[in-house]
């Protein structure tokens, strides 16, 4: 139980509540607080030193972030 | 050895008074000090040369975020 | 890196991932975002990942940036 394991898991939690229940109940507040999950299982590969696994990790967060936001311009300008 | 204590002290007060802040203009400077205040500690954390590389891949990052996000509040409030 | 370090830069992790919650405004919820991230950097630098590390701080504010788009967009709607 190394200390990143303990605050990776509490992030993680807190990031789950915050992206399933979000403040204002919008695409963009749901799509900020989905980063905070992610920084939690950041640290939860560091405990296990899975150096490659999190950046890969981190490289398909950017990119699957550069998709959702495409869709949901998309979807805004067809509302 | 006093100095990195003194840093995260720091950085623990920038982040509180930048959460407590109501105006979003205003949180902004907090948060570069407490970008400034990490930069410090990965700096003294280790005895390495690659921690200066380091520490200014993240300067650099933090400092490029939070003017991007400086620039889109000022531009989107003149413009809406 | 000791038990007082930890404390410390867990609390700010942990105010940031708090903060992001509780904000109503997006632009405030992006400022806790990077709240976040300056808690977890030393955390990488401690376990001796800096190169790691210097990847990390170079793709995290591109992914802000690029959510960034979307909110120029949406208030120049509003």
């Amino acid at each position: 139980m190394t200390p990143e394991f303990i605050l990776g898991c509490i992030i993680l939690i807190i990031g789950v509540i915050a992206a399933g229940f979000p403040r204002p109940m919008t695409y963009l507040g749901r799509l900020i607080s989905l980063e905070i999950p992610g920084f939690g299982l950041l640290l939860i590969m560091l405990a296990y030193d899975e150096m490659l696994a999190l950046l890969t990790f981190i490289g398909v967060t950017a990119i699957s972030t550069f998709v959702l936001v495409r869709a949901i311009e998309r979807k805004e300008a067809a509302e | 050895m006093i100095a990195i204590y003194l840093v995260a002290a720091l950085a623990v007060f920038a982040a509180i008074r930048a959460t407590v802040e109501k105006n979003t203009g205003r949180k902004l400077p907090y948060v570069n000090v407490m970008n400034f205040a990490i930069a410090g500690t990965i700096v003294l954390l280790l005895n390495h040369p690659l921690a200066l590389v380091a520490a200014a891949a993240y300067f650099v990052g933090s400092t490029l975020e939070a003017n991007a996000i400086a620039s889109t509040y000022a531009g989107g409030e003149q413009r809406g | 890196m000791d038990d007082l370090l930890v404390l410390l830069f867990a609390a700010v992790a942990l105010i940031g991932a708090v903060s992001a919650h509780l904000q109503r405004d997006r632009f405030g919820k992006l400022i806790a975002v990077g709240i976040v991230f300056g808690g977890i950097a030393p955390f990488i630098a401690a376990r001796g990942y800096l190169d790691v590390l210097i990847a990390v701080s170079l793709i995290v504010p591109v992914t802000t940036i690029i959510i960034l788009l979307i909110c120029r967009r949406d208030a120049h709607d509003a």
